[in-house]
């Protein structure tokens, strides 16, 4: 089984850690798969306009950037650890009602992709770019910290169908929501700090390249959660 | 007043007692000058089974594994050993077994609960099936250059030599509690360990790094006699001096990579560690706090009051401590430099001993480590591994009762801590 976690944010965002150091801390500690997710904010609320601001978020102008240092840590990653690295973003649509807000993972994106755009748009076009959409924390998570993101649960019999899977476990928290919908699921950490690689995983049985680990995702086949603890 | 002149004099003895030991942690680096490969040359390149137990996932685990898997000598097994398939450890050791498959390493899984002492439990099956004379116990949280091996087995062609420990030095820090770990163990730890060593001729083995012969570790008992024994490293190190062996501390530098620690970890280990130099050293234990100039100078901060003369006094104090902590840490980095020019170096170059900016957190960490101090005095119980035990003489272990009081007491701190969580 290949221990994966799908929902990382670096210094390129509002992560604390470097993109290198954020690597090799999943490295040496024996991950197989992880992908790179930072926040790309929506502009068009209070909230995304203070992330633009204090650059807390992947733009449009760095995001080639972005990418090509994700490939660049990839080969280091795989050369070293034989550690997969998959480059991808967090659409957060952030507003001040949570019912509004969602946070949607897109990985193994190639192209840019504003936030705000709808979510019809945004779900076609990373279909047409084959990468993964999961639907991040999708229901009351119990950090004080963290605004509930309830935009997509609320609306699920809409948007459902264009979703891959659902986080049904996230960093400390589980929606045992997904499980009684069957829906589709991974688990994630949604690493900020150091110390969130403690949290909750996916395990996927699978080869150990990007179409076997995203095929597994979407057929959702071989998919396990654990809780990574020392 | 007398009071307060009595505090200053043992501050000023603190700090004397802290330029000794720095003298003697630049003396016995300066036996760093001795070439690295004198003993291969000479031809003493006995072959050695390292012997690494593992329990968890330590900070930058996968280099420090590997670190040990790329040495420069020519024979040498590994024997990483585990209790458990599903430590997460397995997965790492599994990755560096598959990165270096000519290389000579077993992984061992096996539960062994013979003893108290957990590390002492996983080192015996792989003590068992070690295939080599010499065997060298090393942590899973050391980094070591590729010329480790050499430089420490030249030590052990005397045959009156019963065992090689290491100068451990911090590195890594990237948290406030790992920066007051690397702080801690490259002054009072390395103070200690090198003036004991010059001075009082006393050996003070640090368990990261032992390099035994089989036949001298067997006329101690083996690593069984020492399965209760918290201490098991001291305890190894006083028994080959009294088979009349004896114990060398080796120049050659490892590094201990502390990176993400909180500081209530931090706490927690040097409690258990205080509790066992208290139980070891009985009232050699006082003179710990005697040696911590920093904290003691804030005594006649506290009997008089602030005023220019105190705050003076304890600022001085402070600069001097940081100046002796850096001086440490310079003469540490010298060693790095020291290994890159023989073209030795391995370390990982984002590995900076201790940031300059972080010595001005010394004085904080000696006052936590002064109040540190008191703690074993009032108890003598260590939770380690999740397992609670009374320390006795000589730090041997035994399980703590879960009976009457015992229980009541920690079952209301637990409840209390579960209810603060």
């Amino acid at each position: 089984m290949l221990l994966c976690d799908f929902h990382i944010h670096t210094k390129y965002s509002d992560g604390s850690v470097e993109l290198q150091r954020t690597v090799d801390l999943f490295g040496q500690a024996g991950f197989d798969v992880i992908a790179i997710t930072d926040h790309v904010v929506n502009g068009d609320s209070s909230f995304g306009k203070l992330a633009h601001r204090f650059r807390f978020t992947i733009n449009e102008k760095n995001f080639h950037a972005y990418m090509a240092h994700i490939r660049e840590e990839a080969d280091r990653a795989w050369d070293k650890y034989r550690m997969l690295i998959i480059p991808g973003v967090e659409i957060s649509k952030n507003y001040i009602s949570s019912e509004k807000s969602a946070h949607i993972l897109l990985i193994d994106i190639k192209e840019f992709i504003p936030a705000c755009w709808s979510y019809e748009k945004i779900f076609l076009e990373a279909k047409a770019q084959d990468a993964i959409i999961v639907a991040c924390h999708p229901h009351h998570s119990s950090e004080i910290t963290t605004r509930d993101t309830l935009f997509l649960w609320k609306n699920r019999d809409k948007y459902a169908k264009y979703i891959d899977a659902w986080e049904i476990a996230n960093r400390d928290d589980v929606f045992n929501v997904i499980s009684l919908k069957k829906y589709p699921y991974i688990a994630n950490s949604d690493f900020h700090r150091a110390r969130h690689i403690y949290s909750w995983k996916t395990m996927l049985n699978c080869e150990k390249n990007v179409d076997s680990v995203k095929n597994c995702i979407r057929h959702n086949k071989g998919v396990a959660i654990t809780l990574f603890r020392n | 007043m007398e009071l307060v002149y009595i505090f200053v004099g043992i501050t000023v003895v603190g700090l004397t007692a802290y330029g000794l030991q720095i003298w003697a942690i630049r003396k016995i680096l300066c036996e760093n000058e001795v070439p690295a490969g004198k003993g291969a040359a000479r031809g003493f390149c006995p072959p050695i089974s390292v012997l690494k137990p593992l329990k968890g996932l330590d900070d930058n685990l996968f280099d420090n594994l590997e670190s040990i898997c790329l040495q420069d000598y020519p024979e040498y097994e590994v024997i990483f050993s585990l209790q458990d398939y599903n430590d997460p450890a397995y997965k790492v050791v599994r990755k560096i077994r598959d990165k270096y498959p000519d290389k000579n390493i077993t992984i061992l899984v096996e539960r062994c609960e013979v003893g108290l002492n957990p590390k002492v439990n996983n080192l015996i099956p792989a003590y068992r099936i070690a295939k080599y004379e010499h065997v060298l116990i090393s942590d899973s949280n050391v980094f070591v250059n590729r010329d480790y091996l050499q430089s420490i087995v030249k030590l052990m062609s005397d045959p009156a030599v019963g065992l090689v420990s290491n100068i451990i030095r911090g590195s890594g820090g990237r948290s406030l509690g790992s920066i007051f770990e690397n702080l801690h163990l490259n002054s009072f730890v390395l103070g200690s360990v090198c003036f004991l060593d010059r001075f009082l001729k006393m050996p003070c083995v640090v368990g990261k790094s032992m390099l035994m012969k089989k036949t001298d570790l067997d006329a101690i008992g083996g690593l069984k006699a020492f399965k209760d024994v918290l201490a098991e490293d001291y305890m190894i190190g006083k028994k080959m001096q009294q088979q009349r062996k004896s114990v060398i501390l080796s120049s050659h530098v490892i590094q201990n990579i502390n990176e993400y620690w909180g500081v209530r970890r931090f706490l927690n280990r040097h409690t258990r560690w205080g509790k066992l130099r208290w139980r070891i050293g009985g009232v050699s234990y006082i003179s710990e706090l005697i040696g911590n100039p920093v904290f003691m100078s804030f005594f006649p901060l506290v009997l008089c009051g602030p005023s220019g003369m105190t705050m003076s006094f304890v600022l001085i104090v402070s600069t001097l401590k940081i100046l002796g902590d850096m001086v440490i840490g310079n003469a540490l980095a010298s060693t790095d430099a020291g290994s890159s020019s023989s073209g030795k170096e391995s370390t990982p170059s984002s590995f900076l001993s201790v940031h300059s900016l972080w010595y001005v957190l010394a004085p904080v960490k000696d006052l936590l480590i002064g109040l540190v101090w008191f703690v074993p005095l009032i108890s003598n119980t260590v939770v380690w591994r999740g397992n609670r035990y009374i320390i006795g003489k000589d730090s041997l272990l035994s399980p703590c009762p879960e009976v009457g009081l015992w229980s009541w007491r920690y079952r209301l701190a637990d409840a209390i801590k579960t209810r603060l969580a």
